[in-house]
């Protein structure tokens, strides 16, 4: 069987979707919800992906080779579409549509979001020249130091939700484009399946960026202070905790 | 429109307006521009779209007074089985045949229609296109079975009930162009599109063209093939013979990732 570059280069882009991105994004969300319990646990985290064995290797190909061409090869994809949302509304019309809009929007987020706490390279925020990567005693300062502008929080959170719906859709996308779930009514369940993660990735996301301004996040304080107690939590120095 | 609303349409029905609007997208020939003509003609009862063109024939002259050509469609059967007359009707695509103007008015609550020609394929004049970008699908998809000679070649395979079924929805397929023409991801070569794919699952499922999948399957993994789906899926949604399309789609797209994902590893 002869398959075209197009056949090769769509294959790359569904599966550079789901690993190593989506994987990455799992971890990612980890990481963070580890916010709710302060500053050290925290900062001990981002220490710890700092001692990550072949750290460099490991962000240039498993990060951003990957976003590279997963983000630029989706931008063709979306060229390719002739939107007709509004005589043609069906459900999955409209997720179709959807896919390529969040796809967009987390372009530019995600650019903004590796300049800033990768590189520090937004003049004016609190990273700037003093990026997280690099500054893990600092790490938690930084971001909660961000996230007091609304603005940058909403649009993290914004970000956050993009990414849960264009994770857990591209999950259904490339198990119905590799032939794993065929039947409608197995296409039908799958799809509630990946709406329900979209919405556990997006309220543990948000709850681990708001954990930056308010302790514990969304959760009642108790449930944080009870690890407190335990010694698992030591308050920060700014003694907000 | 829900379901109060399409009462209270048909309520409005029982008294009918004198007259119905029919807006045409109209071109004079291939690559001329484009232009919307107004027509009205007096309301009668069960009109369909055709009918209705008919009456606007008989008496070319738009609504403003101006006179002009009759428009031009394409038609055949007039029972929704060639596929020949399908236009984009009030913005969906379907058969002007079986496009009823009473139903069409109770859906979009006034008294007009318009009528457009599918935009996916080159439009030779007013609502006739140039669908023969499907035949050449059909060619690269090899979507015939293959007979080596005119002497004769025994009795046919067997079939199994269950697979002589789900055949015949592939084979009811009539190349009317509504799965393309709804297609997000359809248009200039970019995507071959859920009617060739259907049809060369209708044929590798055939006991004698299974032996020529493979010449199917490359047809589908060219640059327009199978992978440019985009899971829209609204081809099955305006397919007029409920063909199980994207059944084909997904189905061909486990083939090939068994056999052109996996297959080197039996190298």
């Amino acid at each position: 069987m002869k398959f075209s570059n197009t056949f090769l280069l769509r294959k790359l882009h569904q599966i550079t979707g789901i690993v190593p991105l989506g994987a990455f994004f799992f971890v990612h969300m980890f990481t963070n919800s580890k916010a709710m319990s302060g500053e050290k646990v925290f900062n001990d985290a981002v220490a710890d992906i700092h001692h990550i064995p072949y750290l460099l290797f490991v962000e240039i190909f498993g990060i951003f080779l990957p976003l590279l061409f997963h983000s630029i090869y989706g931008i063709i994809i979306s060229g390719e579409a002739r939107v007709n949302n509004f005589n043609y509304g069906y459900g999955r019309n409209w997720f179709y549509t959807f896919q390529r809009i969040t796809g967009a929007f987390l372009f530019f987020f995600i650019f903004f979001h590796i300049l800033n706490l990768r590189f520090g390279l937004i003049p004016g925020l609190e990273s700037y020249n003093n990026p997280v990567a690099g500054n893990a005693d600092k790490a938690f300062d930084i971001v909660a130091a961000e996230f007091q502008n609304p603005f940058i929080l909403t649009f993290y959170i914004l970000g956050i939700a993009a990414t849960a719906w264009h994770l857990a859709y591209g999950i259904w996308l490339f198990a119905v484009d590799w032939g794993i779930i065929i039947g409608e009514k197995a296409q039908k369940y799958a799809l509630y399946a990946c709406l329900a993660l979209a919405f556990g990735l997006f309220a543990v996301g948000t709850n681990a960026a708001i954990a930056f301004v308010r302790p514990c996040g969304l959760f009642p304080k108790v449930f944080c202070s009870e690890l407190e107690k335990k010694g698992v939590v030591v308050p920060n120095k700014s003694g907000k905790f | 429109m829900n379901q109060a609303n399409v009462h209270q349409e048909k309520k409005r029905l029982e008294n009918p307006p004198q007259t119905i609007e029919f807006k045409i997208q109209r071109r004079d020939r291939l690559e001329a521009e484009t232009r919307w003509e107004t027509f009205e003609i007096p309301y009668r009862r069960n009109l369909n779209v055709i009918s209705a063109l008919m009456e606007i024939r008989k008496n070319p002259v738009t609504k403003d007074g101006t006179q002009t050509t009759p428009p031009v469609w394409d038609m055949s059967c007039l029972e929704q089985v060639c596929g020949i007359c399908t236009m984009v009707i009030d913005g969906k695509v379907r058969q002007s045949c079986s496009a009823l103007v009473d139903d069409l008015l109770i859906v979009s609550g006034s008294n007009a229609i318009s009528l457009q020609p599918m935009s996916k394929f080159p439009n030779v004049r007013d609502l006739k296109v140039d669908r023969s970008k499907m035949f050449d699908h059909l060619k690269q998809v090899h979507a015939w079975i293959e007979l080596d000679g005119t002497h004769d070649l025994g009795p046919a395979p067997a079939m199994s009930n269950e697979q002589a079924q789900e055949r015949y929805a592939y084979s009811r397929c009539m190349t009317c162009g509504c799965c393309l023409e709804a297609c997000p991801q359809y248009h200039d070569d970019n995507y071959i599109g859920p009617q060739a794919i259907a049809q060369a699952k209708l044929f590798n499922m055939h006991p004698t063209g299974k032996f020529t999948i493979e010449e199917r399957l490359d047809g589908l993994m060219g640059d327009d093939g199978i992978t440019n789906c985009g899971n829209a899926q609204n081809c099955v949604q305006v397919c007029p013979m409920s063909i199980p399309l994207t059944r084909a789609i997904y189905e061909t797209n486990r083939d090939i990732t068994v056999n052109a994902l996996f297959g080197w590893l039996k190298k």
